[in-house]
């Protein structure tokens, strides 16, 4: 219950930051024109106006979303660490385990926000267009909260290992492409011959399969994402944040 | 016999700076030996890199000793029931610059376990005690350097410990400031609270400690009382200089 309370106020502190940062407001101000832009492509579709709004919007939103959290979480640990903010907290009595839990949970709230914010904008402009609410909306925006958990909690892992925030959002971006090309590798790595397909095989069960969580794709051609699939969303954020743990445990401020 | 509120026994800390090929290794602190006990004030004197940060980092917790053992009211810095009785000020604590000082104080109040009117009430004293309440209003980014030190003297001072560790508390502070803060820490160990201070200031430290603890490349040069300082021709400072030539 203390470590409840606890990982409570980190993640309210984490969040607070991160909404008050004039950061947040520059990228709500281009997530609006990002959207935005997705009235254009509708128009030139014509006929698929609102298929294309609607997917492109959708499309517009993730990246927006994925590219405002990377950059958030890729520098979040590496500059209490240089402020030396984390020396007040680690000199306390909070478990390393509970700041990460926190932090985590306040990345995840921040990005929540953006996608409701990108969400509402999406949907003014639909309606702006004369097109209702999209079959499955909700879902393709649950599909996005899904991945970006699983990318955010990869990207606490890896700022703590890589030397700059830069690496961490290269490695974190090259995670997100090729979890989006899992299946294929998949179906490559069943036809490798011996030795060879086995090591590709295990490596690929590090690599998230974001294609899991691809509603956004099937919002248009009316199919719901699984309710299945909180099961592996939550797997991957639990081994990126037992791993981050890991590293944590033994890191020296 | 005074109790014991930290102690060093054999204590190594070793830096590895990982390099291309290989590793690049700086030991900081060896065989460090030392205690502090409960209720008084001592201070730590060292040049530059004498490892004084070190010594602060290893007793709070930041960091982890490589060889030797640090026991903190008995139990290792590590552990919850240590730090729980340990208040830590860095030297040159940042806050948002967003927030109000109580906003600040709030959130490492709740760090500290503290909730509800406890909360509030801990606030409100550790404001009054380090005459932040007139500014109250303020946010952090219309603060001087002086009033952020006594905003990180603040959230040091939330959970009443029983231990103070502050590294380089009057650094940069006017001479105004620097007066205020003593009186403040010396109104704290009154209370029965132990203060573990680094500076580089001798008068400071003689003007507040009772004991002295002097560090020379990571070893500990000397160890001066009050009452051998006093005796001495030229004070601390001259203790001093000769334990560092």
């Amino acid at each position: 219950m203390k470590d409840l309370f606890l990982a409570r106020a980190v993640a309210f502190n984490s969040f607070s930051e991160s909404v008050r940062n004039r950061f947040f407001t520059l990228f709500a101000v281009f997530a609006f024109t990002a959207v935005y832009a997705s009235v254009l492509a509708g128009v030139m579709a014509v006929d698929q106006e609102a298929r294309v709004l609607t997917d492109f919007g959708l499309a517009l939103i993730e990246l927006t979303a994925l590219a405002y959290s990377l950059f958030g979480v890729s520098s979040s640990l590496l500059k209490e660490a240089e402020t030396k903010t984390i020396y007040l907290v680690f000199s306390r009595p909070v478990p390393r385990r509970v700041y990460l839990a926190g932090k985590l949970a306040g990345a995840l709230l921040t990005a929540g926000l953006m996608l409701a914010i990108m969400g509402a904008i999406h949907l003014s402009l639909l309606a702006f267009r004369g097109f209702g609410l999209p079959e499955f909306y909700a879902w393709a925006l649950a599909g996005t909260f899904l991945k970006l958990a699983v990318i955010i909690s990869f990207a606490f892992f890896v700022s703590l290992f890589s030397t700059s925030a830069v690496s961490t959002l290269v490695i974190s971006s090259i995670m997100w492409t090729l979890g989006h090309f899992a299946a294929e590798a998949r179906f490559m790595a069943e036809r490798l011959p011996g030795f060879k397909g086995i090591v590709f095989n295990v490596f690929l069960w590090l690599i998230p399969n974001l294609q899991l969580f691809n509603a956004r794709d099937a919002a248009g051609a009316a199919c719901a994402l699984g309710p299945g699939v909180i099961v592996p969303a939550a797997s991957w954020v639990a081994a990126s944040y037992l791993a981050a743990l890991w590293l944590l445990a033994r890191k020296e401020f | 016999m005074t109790a014991c509120a930290v102690s060093f026994s054999g204590v190594e800390k070793t830096y590895k700076r990982p390099r291309l090929l290989g590793a690049e290794y700086h030991t900081a602190v060896k065989d460090l030996s030392f205690e502090l006990r409960a209720g008084e004030i001592t201070g730590l004197l060292g040049l530059n890199g004498a490892g004084k940060t070190t010594v602060m980092k290893l007793i709070t917790g930041l960091l982890f000793p490589t060889a030797g053992q640090v026991r903190v009211f008995g139990c290792s810095p590590s552990d919850v029931a240590a730090k729980a009785r340990v208040g830590f000020l860095p030297e040159l604590p940042y806050f948002p610059p967003q927030v109000k000082p109580a906003a600040a104080l709030m959130y490492y109040g709740r760090l500290s376990g503290l909730s509800g009117a406890d909360l509030s009430l801990a606030v409100e004293s550790a404001m009054r005690k380090t005459g932040l309440e007139p500014h109250a209003g303020k946010r952090v980014s219309e603060f001087s350097k002086g009033m952020l030190q006594r905003l990180g003297l603040a959230q040091a001072l939330l959970h009443k410990p029983d231990l103070l560790v502050l590294d380089e508390p009057v650094s940069g502070l006017d001479p105004l400031a620097i007066h205020d803060i003593r009186g403040l820490l010396a109104g704290l160990n009154s209370d029965g609270r132990a203060i573990f201070l680094s500076s580089h200031s001798i008068s400071e430290v003689e003007k507040l400690a009772s004991r002295v603890l002097i560090m020379v490349r990571g070893a500990l040069a000397a160890t001066v009382t009050r009452a051998q300082w006093e005796a001495a021709p030229g004070g601390l400072e001259t203790i001093f200089v000769e334990a560092v030539k």
